[in-house]
């Protein structure tokens, strides 16, 4: 190796003496010759690779549709129990879509924490525990909800009362419109949202992620979950024959 | 290892595989033999235990307790362990298993000694057996993780049969009220924030027990409402737990 | 060894008198004749002698049978699982979960192969973690043999994904909560944690694709890379040859001595 390998030498292929240099030149032609080999290569790694790769990462980026379902009509949710609701998450794919939604009345004497708008007049908790996503289950005797994986426990409010879960359950956005809309007298069901310990709202996040301190920036919204939709077109409810509308 | 270290390494190295024996047929026996040892294994263990597959996929259960397949037991356990501190559910989930992944990748990179006799490199020997022993024990203990819905008690001798029913219904009692959501029995159950009631019995009467269910210091849930409405199952409650001695 | 009479080839005749062959030997010389030709073009028996042929230190015992193993049990997993592929649907809405219950109940030794599958998987674990603890206790990732202990954690790192990405597509209680609480343990990544699950799943929930997602990454993609690291793992065994016995110490040859004490 020579010692003088770090030595400044002239860019310009004249100036070192290459045989066939022209006035002005840099680059040499087995320089130019690699780059265009390496150029060309790339390019056509990236030609399908890109494509594939923007395919698989696709969905990352895609809002998913949601509308608002009924859960039941008013008199079917007091303010003291929590009934359990099947409902669907993700349209299209049967059982698999479905989950559970723990409904009660909001209760002023209880709920008097976070944010108190048309959206929760009744409260929707999310049977998914905060911790890893397992199914929570509603004990009536305790009025606790209990995680069967690694203990977590939730509190008639659905705060954090025990164990590991990182933030209170998550909440649905209810609607009960009001006397004189179409769909007055029933319950209706939105998109998920997320609750710090004080129970203000973000968009929704998936369990383990904290949403207290720099938990909400360490874990940022994403672009693919579903926005509240409108309550212009709400989906009405069947008809009752001798009813009326 | 500098370069003389590895030069002798080379050398010592070259002349003991100079003194050895062609891999065909001598070491290929002996990975044929285990080949044939493994296949049997795989194939017995089908045959003895099948390929059984559980109920069909159901989001809208609040029953279920997940369990992870035994090679998973030890993080399963580590999320357990974590259970109280749950500012540290990220490191249990994401930091401690990572960590170690890097410590293994990276292993041959800081541990640079030339020794390789596990009898004179007593910090491998120590780190390696105290990693074995970590994690058996982690896989042990998950794997003898019960649901907190169940209470898996063994019944106290000398009771009679009456006894023995009124022991098995209230261990149901318990099961159902959560009450392993905050409190340990036996093996099943969280430690806290309730104090752990395998040995209540020994410690309270049965009439302060009871008192106790009635009337707790918060955050315990109340049961006085299981007293006025099924008597029954209230005295069942307090009689099982004044036999845990 | 010497060779079975059979593959020997046949004496020539005397020239005078050209013997008709008969036809065992007429099929020994065409067989010769098609592994001459291959030898002859792919010059194969070259690398096969370098491979079959190179010596092993002293002293290898039953310890040193466990990589092959766990390799031989990821061709059980790659058979095995190739013919479950000839059965199985990805369909979430109704398809996956009962084309193994065919599997297991009414096709021909369906549950005998899907639980060598299934137990496989365990066996492999088994082994590539006795095989890990072999080359730690013995020092056999120490120079020259850094670079294999690392393909070896990363394929670690490969087989225990394929068990996670396999636990989901039976698509019982069990599989469908394990991947619930798998996808949010790999989200608690902070910054890039909810866009690796929203990748897995393809979606902000468990959607239409996260099946199909999960049996492409399991039968493609991970299989594809550890084929292809198993063989630079393999490829940079045999260059460096079997690590030694650490117990053991070499002989000095006789030279050497001699020219020490001079």
């Amino acid at each position: 190796m020579p010692a003088d390998r770090h030595k400044q030498t002239s860019k310009y292929t004249a100036d070192r003496g290459m045989p066939g240099a022209f006035e002005g030149e840099t680059v040499t032609r087995r320089r130019f010759m690699e780059a265009v080999t390496h150029g060309a290569g790339g390019i056509a790694a990236a030609a399908f690779g890109l494509p594939a790769l923007g395919f698989a990462i696709g969905p990352i980026f895609k809002r998913q549709p949601f509308q608002w379902q009924i859960i039941g009509t008013t008199h079917d949710f007091s303010e003291t129990a929590y009934v359990t609701k099947t409902i669907t998450i993700v349209e299209g794919i049967g059982e698999a879509g479905k989950s559970i939604a723990y409904v009660r009345k909001r209760n002023p004497a209880i709920d008097n924490q976070g944010p108190q708008d048309q959206w929760d007049q009744y409260i929707a908790l999310s049977s998914r525990c905060m911790h890893l996503g397992c199914p929570v289950r509603y004990v009536e005797a305790a009025e606790r909800f209990i995680c069967p994986c690694h203990g977590g426990v939730y509190n008639f409010r659905g705060e954090v009362a025990g164990g590991p879960p990182v933030r209170p359950l998550d909440r649905f956005y209810t609607y009960s419109p009001p006397a004189g809309h179409p769909g007055h007298g029933y319950v209706y069901l939105g998109p998920r949202y997320s609750v710090n310990s004080e129970l203000q709202r973000f968009s929704p996040r998936d369990p383990g992620e904290p949403l207290d301190g720099i938990g909400q920036y360490l874990y940022p919204a994403r672009a693919s979950t579903a926005i509240r939709p409108s309550i212009a077109n709400l989906p009405l409810p069947p008809t009752i024959p001798g009813t009326g509308s | 290892m500098n370069q003389a270290e590895k030069e002798q390494y080379l050398r010592e190295y070259a002349l003991l595989k100079n003194e050895g024996k062609p891999f065909f047929p001598y070491a290929v026996a002996k990975d044929s033999i285990m080949a044939v040892f493994v296949m049997i294994v795989i194939m017995l263990l089908s045959l003895l235990f099948g390929a059984e597959l559980g109920p069909k996929v159901n989001p809208t259960t609040t029953t279920y307790v997940p369990r992870p397949d035994w090679y998973f037991f030890f993080l399963f356990e580590v999320l357990r362990v974590m259970r109280n501190v749950p500012k540290f559910t990220p490191m249990a989930t994401i930091g401690i298993p990572t960590l170690c992944m890097i410590g293994l990748f990276l292993l041959p990179l800081y541990d640079r000694s030339p020794e390789r006799l596990i009898t004179r490199r007593p910090l491998a020997l120590a780190s390696g057996l105290a990693t074995i022993a970590c994690i058996a024990f982690l896989t042990f203990s998950g794997a003898n993780t019960g649901s907190p819905n169940q209470v898996n008690l063994p019944v106290p001798a000398g009771l009679n049969k009456a006894q023995r029913a009124v022991f098995m219904a209230g261990e149901v009692i318990v099961g159902e009220s959560g009450c392993e959501g905050c409190h340990e029995l036996g093996s099943n159950g969280n430690n806290g924030p309730g104090p752990p009631l395998t040995h209540i019995g020994s410690r309270r009467a049965a009439a302060a027990i009871a008192q106790t269910l009635k009337n707790p210091t918060a955050p315990m849930p109340s049961f006085a409402n299981l007293a006025k409405t099924s008597p029954k199952k209230f005295a069942e409650l307090v009689q099982f737990l004044s036999d845990l001695k | 060894m010497p060779m079975p009479k059979l593959l020997k080839r046949p004496t020539p005749a005397a020239p005078n008198e050209p013997a008709p062959l008969s036809p065992v030997e007429a099929a020994t010389e065409a067989g010769l004749t098609v592994v001459d030709w291959i030898d002859e073009r792919t010059q194969v028996s070259q690398g096969l002698r370098w491979m079959m042929f190179r010596k092993v230190p002293k002293g290898i015992n039953w310890a040193y049978t466990l990589g092959s193993a766990t390799m031989f049990a990821f061709l059980n997993q790659a058979v095995t699982g190739v013919f479950l592929a000839m059965y199985y649907r990805p369909s979430v809405t109704g398809g996956a979960y009962e084309s193994i219950r065919n599997i297991n109940d009414n096709v021909f030794l369906g549950q005998f192969v899907h639980g060598m599958h299934k137990w496989g998987a365990s066996v492999m674990i088994i082994l590539i973690f006795l095989h890990m603890g072999r080359v730690f206790f013995f020092g056999a990732y120490k120079y020259p043999r850094e670079l294999t202990w690392i393909i070896g954690v990363v394929l670690l790192i490969l087989t225990l994904a394929m068990g996670f990405t396999g636990y989901l597509l039976p698509f019982d209680q069990r599989s469908y909560w394990a991947t619930i609480v798998g996808v949010n343990i790999n989200n608690t990544a902070p910054f890039l944690g909810p866009y690796i699950g929203d990748f897995l799943r393809g979606g902000p929930e468990f959607g239409a694709t996260t099946l199909s997602r999960f049996y492409a990454i399991h039968m493609m993609l991970i299989p594809g890379l550890m084929a292809a690291l198993i063989g630079f793992h393999l490829y940079l065994v045999m260059k460096l040859g079997i690590s030694a016995p650490p117990w053991l110490r070499a002989k000095e040859p006789e030279a050497v001595r001699e020219v020490v004490e001079v």
